[in-house]
């Protein structure tokens, strides 16, 4: 059951849950996109998605000195039916829903700059 | 989110995990089955089950020396689900339904034995193997 505490222990951490919660939200996000709407450091939105990585949640992609993350859940899974239910719970509250309206801004706010090299967010 | 994060966290135990798999498999638990069952002390299976207690996975209800625990999960409360989804995981799992095996053994043997002695007789029984091997 080891591996099972583990899942669980994924998300049993509030950084982590919402950054899953804005990969929800956004197929792909940059590692600045995360840092720039969670308002976090760099490294400590890297080393939140590498451990997300290693567990499996997410696949990731590099472009120029960025790497792009995306959520990697296979259907009917259980790590699918945790994220269901992550998302249940969190429909409803004002904090997610602040973060998804500030994730929208942010994102609009980089397409604007696009002439600009893709993610000059930092 | 804080509290979201500890919702999961209570999950991300293996003890934890184990002794909710447990209680959610019967009706009621004295803390001597959970010690009897995983092998664990009984400050190890008291502490844990106080961690749920105060979580609000489990109730108590004292009887003489022992504690007594059980479920509190509202239908349809998003506990509910996560405990639906946890046995959903677990009940495929051999290692899950040993678990299960030993418990109605153990709730088996109880019938004819107090508790107390019970474990007494267990304990001598996982030191007498510690010796052998």
């Amino acid at each position: 059951m080891k591996n099972e505490a583990q899942l669980f222990k994924s998300l049993a951490d509030e950084t982590r849950l919402r950054i899953l919660w804005l990969l929800m939200v956004k197929e792909e996000l940059c590692v600045c996109d995360i840092m720039g709407v969670l308002r976090i450091t760099q490294s400590k939105a890297s080393r939140h998605l590498r451990y997300l990585y290693h567990l499996g949640w997410v696949t990731d992609r590099r472009e120029g000195v960025w790497m792009n993350y995306r959520l990697s859940i296979t259907p009917g899974s259980p790590e699918d039916k945790q994220l269901k239910l992550l998302a249940d719970i969190l429909h409803s509250q004002p904090e997610a829903q602040a973060l998804r309206n500030r994730l929208e801004q942010w994102l609009a706010a980089k397409g604007q700059s696009q002439d600009a090299a893709a993610c000059q967010c930092s | 989110m804080r509290a979201e994060a500890r919702f999961f966290k209570s999950l991300a135990d293996e003890t934890w995990l184990k002794i909710l798999w447990l209680l959610s498999g019967t009706e009621e638990l004295c803390v001597c089955d959970v010690i009897d069952v995983l092998g664990i002390t009984q400050s190890k299976a008291s502490r844990h089950l106080r961690y749920l207690y105060h979580l609000g996975w489990v109730m108590d209800r004292r009887d003489g020396l022992w504690m007594n625990y059980r479920l509190t999960v509202t239908p349809g409360s998003p506990r509910e689900k996560l405990l639906k989804l946890l046995t959903e995981m677990l009940a495929p799992q051999p290692e899950a339904q040993a678990l299960r095996g030993q418990l109605a053994r153990c709730l088996e043997a109880k019938r004819n034995t107090e508790c107390a002695k019970r474990l007494k007789s267990s304990q001598k029984r996982s030191l007498q193997e510690l010796l052998e091997t």
